[in-house]
């Protein structure tokens, strides 16, 4: 073999040595993040249960918070229709303005909206709180209130809905959507047979984050939905609604080991509350995407 | 098939019956202190149990947000560990209406010395708070613990104070202003005042979040309610003897407690505003105070007005029985403030 | 056919965009993103209006002021500035909560996109197809951790680790650095930025896998037919190829971040008045001391201190804005670079 091809070679060798080594360790780092975070969710999820065992007993699911321990009956109903309303509301208003946006917007209010939403992401919760109180409590006069609570937890998940609705549709290849307009389909059906159906899951997965992370505030709620020992009626202005956030935030500062049993048993509901939601909006999509390829 | 239609118009007409009760029942709503929102959670369910025409929701807010919504009519009981001020009742008449008396222990976490009580005085913690004292073996610690002072170690001592806003702060600040001329005049008292910069200081959130550092920091010291203790007993934390007016250095015993109680009642006021700090007496505990709820005597209707009376006369009289104090290490308020109290409760009209 | 059944089945063919449908959509769509942009200005609005005394009580002494005072709420008197008064003594400094805010933000950022990115690549290229769907809801869930777990976790098991573990370890191998002198009570910069990167790392995560699931496989195939690894086919061409939706995810976690209270308020340590002097010292943010102030605040019978907290939070907007601002223009800038490139 000549000096320059054993060069070559050896180089080239170098080169796929170099890459495998390089491939071998980005795998290894992406499962190791991957594995990491998976183990810290199992240690958080253990911490609570370990703590909420106690606590979490059928009466639990029966009987309201009294006094310094109780049941969780009020908050977990308080809980879901809270969540229940906002999730509605943003739906309505996050669908429709990431429509907007990856539709009919003209560039310079397409970018500016953006803008506003992603800066409407880093307002603290507090704030959105304390903004509902001023205004629907005292100003407004709905005191503590259902509506209140849900329209402060629809405004903490707008940016998501929006953004995700946005980028879900972005995200639809062209072709597909030309495809229905050289067929001579609507804007509307376009979007309704074509567009959404693929943008679907995308749009879900970020709708779930959003609802997860709605159904985990507790300060905006304190001071538009207040609190209350009672069950919940759907009474929308002047009357408190209790939530489960609530628990684990206060009972967990309570000198009692029944309250604490009691706020760590919250918790656990909460996030049984998410796997839940989570679950059932995953196989409501897959049985879809089967009866769409089924039709087909 | 008649028999099926007799029950299920019994079963409807109870139905109906406890609806209607339910809707009639009155709904009152406390918010506010940390400190007595244990011994609210004790009481509520007790009462609204023997009386089921009204519903008491209790919320822990904090002493600040209590009085704010009791004010501005959003709840109507504001439970708050500091009366008001001056200032505040300008804008808004109010009435402070004490129900119950606790207390604050300062706790310590120094290994070899968490199982005995070390004596402790104003102008020493606000040393130590202010950065002047900087150790435990401290010359102006060890002259009032001869009989420890061998044993106090050459550690920096790391001062715990709490970063919410909170009537722990106040009691415990208003202590160290009484009794130290040099921080009354530096940071004062308030529910959140500006802590001198201390090195190693540490903020903590709540009670539950002092004893928890107080826990796990060797050689802290810290404030904590006294509702509490049975906790910082469990976390294996030593509490201080206080040095108060007379001269004695006391514990935190329902004797001493009462003691300093007493003292202070021939010089409340009427309208019940008045610090229990620094107490005079020589059994007297230095740190009490009343927890105050903060009531509008205008309330929104005649119902509320009534159904709220009726439970600030039970919390008076049933309420102060041992069986439900003790679970917060709280003490029965004197006679006398009874008395005082339940002439300001007549004052609430709908 | 299909053809025939969108287009009505007649010889009139239908230009799309006028049918009666179209215009209820183009303008309920419309006024679902009017109602999104009043939102974020009556946020703005209410912040402006109601934080407009402490403004100009304050004037720009917030921005340098170290000290959080709000003054001797049982003294006699009133500080008056630029005509609004305040408690006696009263002065209000946020340098502290600006500098814990940008600072846990920043350092949560630099942990949480690179392991983000990383970990999406993984839940879609390396995961078993049968556990891909439960990966998918595990990360999601992670999500939906309340805020106040997190925070509990935190003081519970973070914050002790770092103290005893973390602190000593790191104090023996790098005595004369940021990270040296031993970790305290751990409650601190290090302590929160971890809790803020575990909390929007799902955001990313979640968001990433989704878009990189839904890349064209056909390119994705093409590449490592000409020869490339997978490993080279991701980094060279999936990744770059969708720095539109990372940058859009990073973005509204990046927002999680500088907005997060209740985890923060629990393990950033709630420093006043003094700023850190390594990782593990005490910190404090916005949105932490918006919480932990606000209950005071309230006791204030000039208001001050309550309007001051509202500027706080209108001061954490505007950082909001600057820095989605920059951001944009470093992406659109790097965009020009290449296409001239």
């Amino acid at each position: 073999m000549s000096e320059m091809a054993l060069q070559g070679a050896k180089a080239r060798t170098r080169s796929r040595v170099g890459l495998t080594v390089r491939r071998n360790i980005g795998w290894g780092v992406s499962v190791l993040a991957l594995c990491g975070a998976l183990s810290i969710l199992g240690a958080i999820f253990s911490f609570v249960l370990a703590r909420g065992l106690p606590a979490l007993r059928p009466k639990v699911f029966t009987t309201v918070t009294s006094g310094i321990a109780g049941g969780l009956e009020n908050a977990i109903l308080g809980t879901l229709m809270l969540v229940a309303f906002g999730v509605l509301m943003v739906a309505v208003i996050g669908f429709g303005t990431g429509i907007w946006l990856s539709s009919y917007a003209s560039p310079k209010p397409r970018e500016f909206v953006r803008l506003l939403t992603d800066v409407l992401a880093g307002v603290p919760s507090i704030v959105v709180g304390y903004f509902g109180y001023i205004l629907l409590v005292k100003i407004a006069g709905w005191q503590f209130s259902l509506a209140g609570g849900a329209i402060a937890l629809t405004i903490i998940m707008l940016p998501y809905v929006v953004r995700g609705t946005d980028l879900a549709l972005e995200s639809v290849p062209r072709e597909l959507r030309e495809g229905g307009f050289a067929l001579g389909a609507t804007y509307t059906t376009v979007l309704l047979t074509i567009s959404w159906p693929y943008a679907l899951p995308s749009v879900l997965t970020m709708l779930l984050l959003a609802t997860g992370i709605a159904l985990g505030e507790t300060a905006p709620l304190i001071y538009t939905a207040g609190w209350s020992n009672y069950m919940p009626t759907w009474q929308l202005t002047h009357a408190p609604v209790p939530y489960l956030t609530y628990v684990i935030w206060t009972f967990i500062s309570q000198p009692f080991a029944q309250s604490h049993a009691l706020a760590y048993a919250a918790a656990a509901i909460l996030m049984l509350m998410i796997v839940v939601t989570n679950v059932l909006a995953r196989s409501w999509l897959e049985s879809l995407a089967r009866k769409q390829h089924g039709a087909r | 098939m008649k028999k099926l239609f007799r029950i299920l118009c019994a079963a409807l007409a109870l139905t109906a019956g406890t609806t209607v009760a339910a809707l009639a029942a009155v709904d009152l709503l406390e918010t506010g202190s940390s400190l007595v929102y244990p011994l609210m959670n004790i009481w509520v369910p007790s009462y609204t149990k023997a009386h089921g025409d009204v519903k008491i929701t209790t919320q822990s807010t904090g002493s600040g947000t209590g009085i704010s919504q009791a004010v501005a009519g959003v709840a109507q009981i504001g439970a708050s560990d500091a009366y008001m001020s001056d200032a505040q009742l300008a804008k808004e008449k109010m009435l402070n209406i004490p129900l119950a008396i606790s207390a604050q222990q300062i706790n310590y976490n120094v290994p070899g010395l968490n199982d005995v009580h070390l004596n402790l005085s104003g102008p020493v913690i606000a040393g130590i708070y202010d950065g002047s004292i900087r150790f435990w073996d401290d010359a102006k610690i060890k002259s009032i613990n001869a009989k420890y002072a061998a044993k106090l170690p050459h550690e920096a001592i790391i001062p715990i104070h709490r970063s919410d806003g909170s009537g722990d702060t106040f009691i415990f600040s208003q202590y160290l202003s009484f009794s130290t001329p040099s921080w009354k005049n530096g940071p004062g008292y308030g529910t959140t005042i500006t802590w001198p910069a201390v090195q190693n200081g540490v903020g903590a959130n709540g009670n539950p979040g002092m004893v928890q550092a107080c826990q796990s920091t060797k050689y802290s010291i810290a404030y904590i309610g006294v509702s509490f203790l049975n906790e910082t007993n469990k976390a294996g934390l030593g509490y201080a003897a206080l040095l108060n007016r007379a001269g004695n250095f006391v514990l935190p015993t329902e004797p001493n407690i009462a003691a300093a109680a007493n003292e202070l009642v021939s010089k409340t006021p009427k309208d019940e505003r008045i610090s229990l700090i620094f107490a005079p007496g020589k059994n007297s505990y230095p740190i009490i105070n009343y927890e105050y709820m903060i009531i509008n005597p205008k309330q929104s209707s005649p119902q509320t007005a009534d159904a709220l009376k009726r439970f600030l006369a039970w919390a008076l009289d049933q309420g102060q029985s041992k069986r439900y104090l003790d679970q917060v290490h709280f003490i029965p308020l004197p006679k006398s403030i009874v008395n005082l109290s339940k002439e300001q409760i007549a004052q609430i009209s709908g | 056919m299909a053809a025939s059944t969108i287009a009505g089945g007649a010889a009139k063919p239908r230009r799309p965009g006028v049918s009666p449908q179209d215009l209820v959509l183009r303008y309920g769509t419309t006024s679902c993103a009017v109602v999104t942009a009043a939102t974020v200005f009556l946020v703005a609005a209410f912040l402006i209006v109601y934080s407009y005394p402490a403004l100009r009580f304050n004037g720009l002494s917030i921005l340098t002021g170290m000290t959080w005072n709000i003054g001797n709420q049982y003294g006699t008197g009133v500080e008056r500035h630029g005509g609004f008064v305040a408690a006696p003594g009263a002065s209000f400094g946020a340098v502290v909560f600006i500098f814990g805010t940008i600072a846990s933000s920043a350092l949560a950022m630099l942990i949480a996109t690179p392991l983000a990115v990383l970990a999406a690549v993984a839940m879609h290229y390396r995961v078993p197809n049968r556990l891909k769907t439960l990966v998918n809801v595990l990360v999601e869930l992670m999500a939906g951790v309340p805020s106040v777990v997190y925070g509990l976790w935190g003081i519970g098991v973070l914050v002790p680790w770092i103290s005893n573990d973390l602190g000593p370890f790191l104090a023996a191998r790098f005595p004369n650095s940021p990270l040296g002198g031993g970790a305290g009570s751990g409650n601190g910069l290090l302590a929160t930025s971890l809790i803020l990167a575990i909390m929007i790392f799902p955001i990313m995560a979640a968001t990433m896998r989704d878009v990189i699931s839904r890349f064209p496989k056909q390119t994705f195939e093409g590449a490592v037919g000409l020869g490339a690894t997978t490993w080279q086919s991701v980094t060279s061409l999936v990744l770059p190829a969708l720095k539109v939706p990372m940058f859009a995810s990073a973005m509204l976690a990046l927002g999680r971040a500088l907005g997060e209270t209740m985890a923060v308020l629990m393990v950033c340590g709630n420093a006043l008045n003094l700023l850190p002097q390594n990782i593990f010292a005490p910190v404090n943010t916005i949105a932490a001391a918006i919480v932990s102030q606000l209950d005071s605040a309230l006791t204030d019978p000039t208001g001050m201190a309550e309007r001051t907290l509202a500027e706080l939070a209108l001061i954490l907007f505007a950082i909001t804005l600057s820095v989605n601002l920059v951001a944009r223009l470093i992406m659109r800038g790097s965009d020009r670079v290449k296409r001239t490139a």
